[in-house]
């Protein structure tokens, strides 16, 4: 070793006390490009969970988790995406296809961690430095990956609408529904708010790959009256559809009704599988409206042996009664009922229980009994001279108009009331002949009934008259008019909260003559045919039962369900209530079966 | 009635007579539900009673200024009948019909008595008796005018 390689280090050393020529930090920090594609934001309060941001992520950065705070948020899946940095390439997919558009990007591409599950984070709850940056990549405005706007709808023009009780609606061709079954982002937020879960995300796709028998079955496993849900649901499903947040809603309803369409009911039977193995177990259902005829598919589907008591000479209950037939076709409905039937369902039509039958013979002769009998009995305005003739029901009205009777309404007609019935009964009134004023005690913006309802009916010419209240009901001496005293209201705040009320002005008040007056104010239940020692026994509060685990009553094997036991009222509801009460009986008679769960 | 307390003992007893009146046709009740709906009523009778009986052992005031708002909508109601076979309407028709009569008769009498102390008292009982009729015509504007 020579002397030179022997001092070498001390000479380094001699230089560890001068100035270094590195720098800590190698270059000067710039910023990113105002919408340079940096870390995720997500405004977590407008995001609803859908999932969009994950599906469409080509790397299998974004996962969708469980977030406390959202949990439960009507139309929210309570989920947030959790981000993969250690996958991410900031590609900006999920951003453009965020359907609430809640997800952006910022500016800022620096970040650094020691641990590197640290680059896993679910933006917007984990606190994080960009989180209020401005800066960063944004979806353009008025740029969408789907196109926002439904495919429009072929219908009646109102004046045509109102020439005949033609079905309003024309329904999709294919090539329209392939379009707007296109634009299904396949989040399935819809699936929990229905109240069946219908398997909407799958039924949309089987339109896609035209493969409608899946979609027909697909429908019919929680709901047997797709015809006709096709046609009239109050589509729940739509008003939280994510696609609806920055475009229109996915045409939910009118999908289900063109994959109903698309397939005859001679081929239902091959598709939906209907062999049916017998169990032994006899079941009376009361009320063949939609409710108990749901009830009555799935238990016979189950193979119990199902007699439905129906009063009225064919079944359907108020679908078939009280919904018009512009709005549902009476072949629409059959389409359904018909196949129902055809697995096996036995329906005694034109038998009243308590009269025909009596409800304690049913209790003794089957196993369970599921009752489902709706409202079917008109409200009544108790003021002076409703007894008037010429004051008719509008579920009477209704009735008639189903059953191909003239129910005489005139040519000058006030309807009483804002919910559906009072809708269809003035837009049938309309259809024949009449000129029709609706008068309601509070705002149209507060009417009970469907907004599509109340735009159709104003579309048909009913004469909406908001803040009216009906005092007195008045003779004009002849028996083909009549004459009603109403006065304004103002609306009050309740000092306990909850909507507005309404305060009858005595100083304004008007009188107008009609030859008719159709009350449609509500509807309540009639109970008359359970006998009191069992009506002791069941919960029943302002007419309605109050039914516990799956539609089960106080009494074992008595279960509830549709309008008479829930508060929607509607036939979505009801279906998914026989649906339930179905597996509620199956556990109840085969507890064997089960034990396990 | 010359003095506060008897004044206080007529509405008191009036309140007992209401309960009395609901929970004997609780009894004679038929429909599904009928005989809790009147239960209720009874409870709630009670309740007046019981806080008439504060204002008497003077734990609690009555507050004659306080504006009431009067919904009017059993003012245009026909008079129904406490049957056996009753209905939730009718019940409820009754409820506000009687508290709307009580209301009436304690606004009559406090216009007519000369001593502004006891006119203070008895108005107190009509606005007690106008947030008894709010009560019952809130109930009825929720459950039975619905659709209306």
């Amino acid at each position: 070793m020579s002397l030179k390689d022997l001092l070498s280090p001390f000479f380094v050393w001699q230089r560890a006390f001068e100035k270094p020529w590195t720098n800590m930090r190698p270059i000067e920090e710039r910023p990113g490009a105002p919408a340079y594609r940096g870390f995720h934001i997500n405004l977590a309060d407008s995001c609803i969970g859908c999932g969009s941001c994950h599906s469409i992520c080509q790397n299998e950065a974004i996962d969708m988790v469980p977030v406390e705070e959202f949990s439960g948020r009507p139309g929210d899946s309570g989920l947030r995406p959790r981000f993969d940095y250690g996958r991410c390439c900031w590609c900006a997919l999920c951003v453009d296809i965020c359907t609430a558009n809640s997800l952006h990007m910022s500016n800022e591409y620096t970040w650094l961690a020691r641990d590197p599950t640290d680059y896993h984070f679910t933006a917007g709850v984990e606190e994080k430095p960009w989180q209020d940056s401005e800066l960063g990549y944004h979806r353009a405005e008025g740029y969408h990956l789907y196109p926002p706007k439904r495919i429009d709808m072929d219908m009646l023009t109102a004046d045509e609408s109102v020439q005949s009780f033609d079905e309003v609606v024309n329904g999709y061709s294919e090539e329209q529904a392939k379009l707007e079954a296109d634009r299904c982002v396949e989040c399935g937020i819809c699936v929990a708010t229905c109240p069946a879960h219908m398997d909407v995300p799958d039924y949309i796709r089987s339109i896609r790959d035209g493969d409608f028998e899946t979609g027909l079955q697909l429908m019919y496993r929680t709901n047997p009256f797709p015809a006709t849900c096709g046609r009239i649901c109050t589509h729940r499903c739509e008003e939280v559809c994510p696609v609806g947040i920055t475009g229109q809603p996915i045409a939910i309803r009118w999908l289900k009704r063109f994959i109903v369409d698309q397939v005859d009911s001679i081929d239902y039977a091959r598709i939906l599988d209907s062999e049916i193995i017998e169990n032994g177990h006899k079941v009376a259902v009361i009320g063949a409206g939609p409710g108990g005829l749901s009830a009555a598919y799935y238990l016979r589907k189950k193979g119990y042996s199902v007699t439905v008591y129906e009063s009225q000479e064919t079944g359907g209950g108020m679908l078939r009664y009280g919904v018009p037939s512009y709005r549902l076709p009476d072949d629409a409905l059959d389409k359904d009922i018909d196949y129902i039937i055809s697995v096996g369902v036995d329906i005694r039509y034109n038998t009243i229980i308590g009269k025909d039958v009596m409800f304690e013979d049913l209790l003794g002769e089957y196993d369970a009994i599921f009752l489902s009998t709706g409202l079917s009995v008109p409200s009544s305005m108790r003021i002076n001279g409703e007894d008037h003739p010429r004051v008719l029901s509008g579920l009477q009205v209704l009735a008639d108009v189903a059953r191909g009777k003239d129910p005489g309404i005139g040519r000058k007609v006030a309807v009483i009331g804002g919910g559906n019935v009072a809708m269809d009964a003035a837009r049938v009134s309309r259809r024949l002949g009449a000129d029709v004023d609706i008068l309601y005690r509070r705002r149209i913006s507060e009417m009970p009934a469907d907004p599509e309802e109340i735009k159709e009916s104003q579309e048909e010419k009913c004469n909406l008259v908001e803040k009216a209240i009906p005092v007195e009901i008045m003779d004009t001496g002849s028996k083909k008019q009549v004459t009603i005293k109403w006065g304004e209201a103002e609306m009050v705040q309740d000092p306990k909260g909850g909507r507005p009320r309404p305060v009858l002005q005595e100083d304004r008040m008007h009188t107008e003559t009609y030859d008719c007056i159709i009350s449609a104010i509500g509807q309540g239940s009639n109970l008359d045919f359970i006998t009191p020692a069992v009506q002791e026994q069941l919960a029943i509060e302002w007419g309605k039962f109050t039914p516990g685990e799956y539609q089960r009553s106080e009494l074992e094997k008595i279960f509830v369900g549709g309008d008479v036991a829930n508060r929607t009222a509607d036939a979505i509801s009801a279906i998914e209530d026989g649906h339930h009460a179905a597996r509620g009986i199956d556990r109840f008679l085969k507890p064997g079966a089960y034990a396990e769960n | 009635m010359n003095t506060v307390d008897e004044i206080l003992d007529y509405a008191i007893e009036q309140e007992q007579q209401a309960a009395d009146f609901y929970a004997e046709l609780a009894l004679r009740a038929e429909k599904a539900g009928m005989k809790q709906v009147l239960l209720d009523f009874a409870d709630e009778e009670m309740s007046h009673k019981k806080r008439l009986l504060a204002v008497k052992n003077g734990k609690h005031e009555l507050t004659p200024e306080e504006e009431v708002l009067d919904l009017k909508i059993s003012d245009y109601l026909v008079e129904v009948d406490a049957t056996d076979d009753i209905s939730y309407q009718d019940a409820l028709i009754i409820a506000m019909k009687r508290e709307r009569a009580a209301y009436e008769l304690y606004t009559d009498m406090a216009a007519n008595i000369p001593d502004s102390h006891l006119k203070e008292v008895i108005t107190g009982l009509a606005k007690e008796e106008a947030k008894h009729k709010l009560f019952f015509e809130s109930e009825y504007d929720d459950r039975v005018l619905m659709d209306n």
